[in-house]
């Protein structure tokens, strides 16, 4: 129980740091070996197996580790980000949040977390808004008594997306 | 709305005449990238009639392979049947109508109408019609009721383009000589290129033509838009770095390119920064000397053809912590939807014979820098769909947009290329050229 409140809470808190913006206290989160990958979606038949399909192993939208994530965070301090500034007014919905029983690593305790995610996001001042709908399938692994994200593979409910960037987090 | 000759109302061949009038002196109506009556007009006369890109020949490599793929509204199955032709079926039913390809991409020996059960083989072929005899009589000829191919369908060197034309002029003749610089790209290794998975798809909304300027001539937007990437040491420290080189336009035709060089003094790698090998095996595999020698001083290479496809191979590295440098390629289709509204296909490319460790950093350069999220371009869309919304305000629509850089540079007579080059990128030549091929398309 402590441990799926911790694990909640970090997810939770995550979600408050990218709709606030506070990139850098997110990057904080993160293990330094972290995978952050988010695969093109297409729409394919239903396979013989069932279930969804369409997840692309070969092409993402973001593939990214510790150092290319750190760019991004970068990139928005340097007051030229045009994309997110002004930023865009962003809400994560985390719902349906399933914990799988954590195994033991060299690196550390990992357990999977898989998660609901329901992206709003508003620009400017007009009153459209997108919205992009996924699910997460994460890692998260226990270090120094917190737990830092490790994995994580975000698949997207759009095959074409209904926004003009993907200038923000999952 | 009064109609005039060739069904174009008498306020948009007012409008045309105000483009036409404009455009030598570099005068561009900010009305013509986003109106929902000339948007009209674009899809009879210039996607209707125009050599469009649908895929790569790597994307469908064997039999049955296909990808579902777009002109305007139409949706083709790109598809290479038993026999190893690629064919462009439209996703209709000859029955009545309904789409009998369910997926974006996969492989299929025949595909099977969902509504009523028609079933055709992937060259187009009808050879099912449930109870056929009883419904339809003996007399029924199936050989009539196939999939309707596209009028035309093409390639050059592994891309495949459409036509719903069945006049056009032949690929080769719409091309011209700006196959000299498409081939900097797909002759670079003797074989040739290879997607790197299926495109990238997002909506922006903006006009095709302004997405479509910034690979074709706009070098000067790089120093503002893409500031951030200076500012992080990933782009040139010298902001005008994208100044340098040739823009190049092949008149009549609409293409252009932009093949920038290194800034002076600085420290760039030749070839792009392409492994050493893949620099030896092009010395041979261009077709010409000229090629050979432009590519290797080229650092950032832009063909823009015309109407709605570019591609970009800038010299760039997986992350700003990298050291070297690691080019990518991508294409692009800029697919109308709508005024005001495209959707954009990318994909990534590399040549087939890349080594894996090249491939794998090549991907990853092009998704950290181009595409949906690439840390250049999602502010290139942030900045269009601005744009677009002004062009079609009621004041803002009647502003005219300046096009006059470099109206009075001189060509370079040195250039060995084909095409008017100017020796400075900061001009809107291209621009210009396209402009006029797209009106003379419309009024035609
Ligand atoms: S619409 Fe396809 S079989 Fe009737
Ligand atoms: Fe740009």
């Amino acid at each position: 129980m402590e441990r799926t409140q911790a694990l909640l809470n970090c997810l939770y808190q995550e979600a408050e740091l990218l709709d606030e913006g506070r990139y850098r206290e997110w990057l904080g989160l993160l293990a330094e070996d972290v995978r952050y990958q988010v695969p093109v979606r297409v729409t394919k038949e239903r396979g013989p197996e069932g279930g969804v399909s369409g997840v692309m192993e070969g092409m993402c939208h973001l593939d990214e580790d510790y150092t290319s994530l750190e760019m991004r965070v970068a990139r928005l301090e340097t007051g030229f980000a045009w994309a997110e500034d002004p930023p865009s007014r962003l809400r994560h919905f985390v719902t349906n949040v399933r914990i799988g029983e954590p195994k033991p690593t060299p690196l550390g305790e990992e357990a999977e977390v898989r998660s609901n995610l329901l992206i709003f996001r508003s620009r400017w001042d007009r009153p459209d808004y997108t919205l992009l709908a996924a699910e997460r399938r994460d890692v998260w692994r226990q270090v120094d008594g917190g737990w830092r994200l490790a994995r994580r593979t975000v698949i997207l409910d759009s095959a074409t997306l209904p926004t003009h960037n993907l200038s923000f987090f999952f | 709305m009064a109609r005039v000759k060739g069904g174009v109302s008498s306020r948009l061949s007012r409008m045309l005449e105000e483009l036409q009038a404009g455009l030598e002196d570099g005068l561009v109506p900010a009305w013509i990238f986003n109106d929902p009556e000339l948007f009209e007009l674009e899809k009879e006369k210039i996607f209707s009639r125009s050599w469009v890109y649908l895929a790569h020949e790597s994307e469908i490599p064997n039999p049955g392979d296909y990808v579902l793929r777009y002109v305007l509204d139409n949706p083709y199955i790109l598809v290479r049947g038993e026999d190893g032709v690629v064919r462009a079926l439209l996703d209709m039913c000859r029955h009545r109508g309904m789409r009998v390809c369910r997926a974006e991409l996969g492989n299929a020996s025949h595909f099977r109408c969902p509504f009523h059960g028609w079933t055709y083989r992937n060259d187009g072929r009808l050879i099912g019609v449930p109870a056929e005899r009883e419904a339809f009589g003996p007399d029924f000829d199936k050989g009539q009721w196939g999939l309707v191919p596209i009028p035309r369908l093409e390639s050059f060197d592994g891309m495949i383009f459409g036509n719903l034309d069945p006049e056009a002029p032949s690929l080769e003749e719409w091309l011209g000589d700006i196959r000299w610089y498409l081939e900097l790209v797909t002759k670079r290794s003797p074989m040739g290129l290879e997607v790197l998975g299926p495109p990238q798809r997002w909506v922006v909304n903006t006009d095709w033509k302004l997405a479509l300027e910034t690979f074709l001539s706009d070098s000067y937007h790089t120093l503002m838009t893409h500031r951030s990437l200076i500012e992080l040491g990933i782009a040139p420290k010298d902001a005008k770095y994208a100044m340098y080189g040739e823009q190049v336009h092949i008149p009549g035709k609409g293409h252009g390119s932009m093949v920038v060089g290194a800034p002076p003094g600085a420290k760039l790698p030749p070839f792009w920064g392409y492994p050493e090998e893949m620099l030896e095996r092009a010395r041979t595999s261009y077709p010409t000397r000229e090629q050979f020698e432009t590519a290797r001083e080229t650092r950032i290479l832009l063909v823009t053809l015309f109407p709605n496809f570019s591609f970009h191979n800038p010299i760039r590295k997986p992350d700003h912590k990298y050291q070297g440098t690691v080019p990518m390629l991508t294409f692009r289709v800029w697919h109308p939807l709508g005024p005001g509204r495209i959707e954009i296909f990318s994909w990534a490319l590399v040549e087939k014979d890349a080594p894996a460790w090249f491939k794998e950093k090549t991907r990853l350069s092009y998704l950290r820098f181009f595409g949906s999220s690439g840390t250049f371009e999602q502010d290139d869309t942030e900045i269009w769909s601005h744009v677009a919304h002004n062009a079609a305000s009621t004041q803002g629509r009647h502003l005219r947009f300046n096009y006059r850089m470099g109206l009075n540079l001189a060509p370079d007579p040195n250039w060995p290329g084909p095409g008017v080059a100017y020796g400075l990128n900061f001009t809107d030549a291209n621009m210009r050229n396209f402009h006029r091929r797209y009106l003379e398309m419309l009024l035609a």
